[in-house]
Order: structure tokens, then sequence, then C-alpha cells
């Protein structure tokens, strides 16, 4: 069976004002079913841009050259019209601001229901089941009276679960996450992940997990790459990079993170 | 001596029950807590427990159903006019989504001085020069002072947010998951630099955040919140290593940590 995605060589460059700039820089990697690949780095680096980039969602003005493949079939250059049927049901992803990337003016129950009949269609009344489960599955108390609510009155961690059940509504093969779990409460977090670890075994979704807290990458991830400044620094099996780190800008961040178990130094007076 | 006092504070929202029946919630229940001048007080708890509204409730962008608010001696529960401007220009925000709360169509040098231009407040120097020496102490590119928020990344329009409250030397800075989506560096940068400023200006901070790690680093006091409630609030050693409350200890052991054996083997590599 070939490899779920194949990335190689993407490059992505935005015309400024100063020439254009290539904000990420031949990077290359693949992902099988049934795995997880961990990108981590520094803010700024490009995690997003990549990640757009495979969806084809980029920016106006932002270019992408390179080779984006999902199962065997180049997704860069093709027009939007074949890029849209493929999302939302074959890959999707659950964007850094969820805030931004849900419709204020709809309740997230219609919007939910409107993603999965684009693709699935059926009735409106299957498609609010559907819709209410998909809450249920990502830990949101109440979801038949929730699905009724509009994105405001959710808190942000509410905000980014039903982000979370918008992109699993049409089971998609590829789902691309960047920083889906920053707005959640380590009990909630540790729920989301295990659903997306049970998704990834169960019916062999392969999952793109961007962000910036390692110990989470430790516990989801089997490959991690690690970026810098628009670079791939370093791109290994989860257990190489944690336990034999190659590169300097690793090791600076594994060296890092503030741990709940390690001694406090002297910079607080409580 | 405080800076800040809620007393019971309270939220009710109104929402729609089973059959459409008009109901009640109350996302947060008679919250009360105080933060003295220079200190740290963390909120922490569960994703839907009222940490957000609390907050705004705090900083006086939304009305508490019930309870009370005192800023700096004074009450300011109804402050209107012009007891609600001194109010204001002690205390900022820096909110959870950082791209909704910057206008997308003003430069970042026109978002980070408009502050100061509200208030009267001469920069020293040049507008620009100002923007550019803010922007700098977060970490983030002076050259990119004429950039709309849309061209940065996520985590480097946290660090514009947080530019922006630091603006006007406040009394009481409001971070609600304001180093959410930073990368450890950068967000150890920050934290470094809310620390220094805290010594340097003094100023008090309340701080919510997921992530307990960096909340035992910065922190004096710790709330932990659930279900519209304070179940536990203490000295943060005591929260963190004599949790008396049965949520506390949950969320205390639901820490996501680094597999532990390849951490060992990279230590011993590294002493090595
Ligand atoms: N419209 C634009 N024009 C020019 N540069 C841009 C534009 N949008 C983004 N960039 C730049 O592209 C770089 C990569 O951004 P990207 O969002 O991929 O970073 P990231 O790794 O996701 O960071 P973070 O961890 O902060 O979310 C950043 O340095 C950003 O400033
Ligand atoms: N305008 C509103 N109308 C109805 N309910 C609301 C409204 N705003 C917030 N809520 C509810 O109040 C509760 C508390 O929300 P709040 O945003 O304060 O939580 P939080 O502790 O900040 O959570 P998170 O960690 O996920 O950000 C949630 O259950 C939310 O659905
Ligand atoms: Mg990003
Ligand atoms: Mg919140």
């Amino acid at each position: 069976m070939s490899d779920l995605l194949v990335v190689e060589d993407l490059t992505v460059t935005f015309p400024t004002a100063r020439g254009p700039v290539d904000v990420v820089r031949s990077v290359s990697f693949t992902l099988g079913r049934d795995e997880t690949l961990g990108i981590v780095g520094e803010s700024g680096s490009g995690k997003s841009m990549t990640s757009l980039a495979v969806m084809g969602l980029l920016p106006k003005g932002a270019r992408a050259s390179g080779s984006v493949r999902l199962d065997g079939v180049e997704l860069l250059g093709r027009p939007d019209r074949e890029l849209r049927r493929l999302r939302g049901d074959r890959m999707s992803m659950i964007f850094q601001d969820p805030l931004s990337s849900l419709n204020p003016y709809y309740t997230v129950g219609l919007q939910i229901e409107e993603v999965y009949r684009a693709h699935r269609g059926g009735s409106g009344k299957d498609a609010r089941k559907v819709a209410i489960a998909a809450l249920q599955q990502v830990g949101l108390p109440d979801p038949e009276r929730r699905v009724d609510y509009y994105p405001h009155q959710f808190s942000g961690g509410q905000r980014q679960r039903v982000m979370i059940a918008m992109a699993l509504v049409c089971s998609p093969e590829l789902l691309i996450a960047d920083e889906p779990t920053t707005a959640l409460d380590v009990t909630v977090q540790a729920q989301i992940l295990g659903l997306l670890a049970g998704l990834r075994k169960d019916s062999g979704m392969g999952l793109v997990f961007i962000t910036h807290d390692l110990a989470v990458i430790s516990s989801i991830a089997t490959r991690v790459l690690v970026m810098r400044q628009g670079e791939q620094v370093e791109y290994a099996t989860a257990e190489q990079v944690f336990a034999e780190p190659r590169h300097d800008y690793t090791r600076m961040l594994l060296d890092s993170i503030p741990r709940i178990d390690d001694p406090l130094d002297e910079g607080v007076t409580a | 001596m405080t800076l800040l006092r809620a007393t019971g504070l309270t939220k009710r929202f109104a929402a729609r029950g089973p059959l459409g029946v008009k109901a009640e919630f109350t996302a947060v229940d008679r919250v009360s807590f105080d933060v003295g001048p220079g200190e740290t007080l963390a909120v922490v708890g569960e994703s839907g427990s009222g940490k957000s509204t609390t907050a705004r409730m705090i900083a006086k962008l939304m009305d508490p159903t019930e309870g009370s608010l005192e800023f700096d001696g004074e009450d300011v529960t109804r402050a209107k006019g012009a007891a609600l401007a001194r109010f204001r220009a002690g205390v900022q925000v820096v909110f959870q989504d950082p791209f909704s709360s910057l206008n997308p169509r003003h430069t970042v040098e026109r978002i980070l001085t408009a502050p100061l231009v509200y208030q009267g407040i001469a920069p020293n120097g040049s507008r620009r020069a100002h923007a550019k020496e803010l922007m700098e102490r977060v970490g983030l590119n002076p050259d990119h002072s004429l950039r709309y928020p849309a061209q940065f990344s996520g985590g480097q329009a946290q660090r514009i947010g947080i530019a922006r409250a630091l603006a006007v030397n406040p009394k009481l800075v409001i971070c609600d998951e304001a180093v959410s989506a930073l990368d450890v560096s950068v967000q150890a940068q920050v934290i470094e630099l809310l620390r220094r400023l805290q010594r340097e200006s003094g100023f008090s901070f309340v701080f919510i955040a997921h992530d307990l790690a960096v909340v035992r680093q910065i922190a004096h006091r710790v709330a932990v919140m659930s279900k519209g409630r304070i179940v536990e609030l203490g000295d943060t050693a005591q929260v963190f290593g004599d949790p008396r409350d049965e949520y506390t200890r949950t969320l205390l052991a639901a820490v996501p940590r680094i597999n532990p054996e390849w951490d060992r083997r990279r230590r011993e590599r590294v002493q090595a």
C-alpha cells in the first residue's frame, strides 16, 4: 500500500515589499496510514504554512512548489474546485485559531451539518443527529442543547472541541491538527488525545499533529519533524528525537521545557 | 494590602432549556479572591469552568449578575465615566484568541501606539520608535512594524497582544492563555520579560493558563476552578505539593510528561 501523504521539497513563498520570502524551504516527509507525525519548532518557523500548503489553503499571494501527494495523487496545482471536494472529506484540518475559522452568525450545529451534507448528502434530521454525536465524541457536556449555540457562547476550549468535531465528522483519512489542544485543560486534553489515537488505530487515520508541547508529542507521535526558520532541522522517529536528538536546536528545545517535577529556580518568591 | 478584590462574583447566562423553555446557566458561581500589588495569581482548571468569564468581569468587560469588585481601594462594580476611565487606564487584558483581538486593518505600529493615543500619553521619541521598542521586548522583528496581523504566525500575534498590554504601564495585567501558543523558548523569554517588568514596575498579574508547569514557575498563588467555582485557592507550593481538592489532584495527575525512558537516555547522553 502506498503512503498516505508524501511531501517532497515543499517550499512556500510570500511576495513582500522587499521581494519574495521563503517561509518554508524544502521540507520533505512521509506519513503512512496509522501513523502520527508530530511537528514542533520555533514560533514562525513555518509549521502552519506547511499544513496550509498541504490542504491547498495558503493565504492569497503565497505560492507553493515541490510536491504534495495524497494517496499517490498530486495535490499542488490542482484546481480549487477539486481540492474543495477533498477537504472536509478525505482530508481535514483543525486550525490554530478556532474563533476566526468558525462563522459567528450560524449555530455550530448548522456548521457541522453543512460540512457533513456537502460530502455525504442525506436529510437534515440525520445530519443533526450526526452533529450531536460529533459534539458528544469530543466530550462537550450537554451536546443536545449546545448544538444550537453560536460560537461566542462557548468557552475557548469548547470552541476548540467544536472544531475537532467538525474536522472528524466525515471520518477523514488524513487529519492535520494545528495546536488542537492548547486551549484545553490537561484532563480534557488527555481525552482528545485518546480519541485521536483510537481513530488512528481503528480506522487507520493518518495524523499530523502540530504543537509546542513536547510532552504531548512524545505521547502521540510515531515520527517527529523539528522546524526552525522555515527549514526542517531534524526528522526521525519519536524515540530517536527524544532519546538521541542530533541537532543542537532540538537539544535546546528539550532542555528548556518547564517540567512539572523539576525543582523550581530562584526566580519565584512566593 | 490588595489591589483587586472580587467578592461573590456570579455570572448567569440566559440559556434555552429543553422544549425552548427559558433557563439560566450559571457560568461563574460566587467566586471571591484578591490580588496584591506585585502579585501573580494564576487561575487554572477545567475547560468551560468560568475562567475567561471571570477574567471579563474583573476587567469590567462584562457586568456580573451578582457580586462586587474593588480596585485600588475603590468600589468599581458600577463604575462609569471618569471612575471607569481611571480603571481602564490601570488594567490591561491579553486574550485567548490573538487574531480576533487585533484589528486586521491596522498595522502593528498603529495597534501598539493606539493605547497611548487614547490615553493622551506621549511616547518617548516617535511613535515608530516606540512601537519598534515594544516589538523588540517581546522578541518580534522590529522591521515588521508596518505589517498587518494576518502576516504573522499564531505565536507572533499573541506577542503583539502582550506588547500592546505593556505599552501603558498598567497596574494589573490579565492574561487569558496569553502564552499558550508560544514555543518553549519564546515562552521562556516572554515569561522572563513579564517577571522582569513585574519586578521593575511592580504590577500585578492574573494569569489564566492550562500549562501547569508554567503556572508553577510564575505564580505566587493559584486558584483552581471547576464548574463555575473556585475549588481550591492557595500558595503555589501548597497547591502543587499538597493539593487538598480531589479535582486539583486529578488535574495534576493528568499533566503529560515526556516518555521517562527516552528522557533518561537523553540525560545520560548529555552527562556522558
Ligand atoms: N501574509 C504573509 N506575508 C509575509 N509573511 C508571512 C505572511 N503570513 C505569515 N508570514 C510569515 O511566515 C512565517 C511562518 O508562519 P507560520 O504561521 O507557518 O508559523 P508557525 O510555525 O505556525 O508559528 P506559530 O508557532 O507561532 O504558530 C512567519 O514568520 C510569518 O511571519
Ligand atoms: N455568552 C454566553 N452565553 C451562554 N453561555 C456562555 C456564554 N459565554 C460563556 N458561556 C458558558 O459559560 C461557561 C464558562 O465559559 P468560560 O469561557 O468562562 O470558560 P473557561 O474556563 O474560560 O474555559 P476554557 O478553558 O475552555 O477557555 C461555558 O460553559 C460557556 O459555554
Ligand atoms: Mg502556527
Ligand atoms: Mg477561556
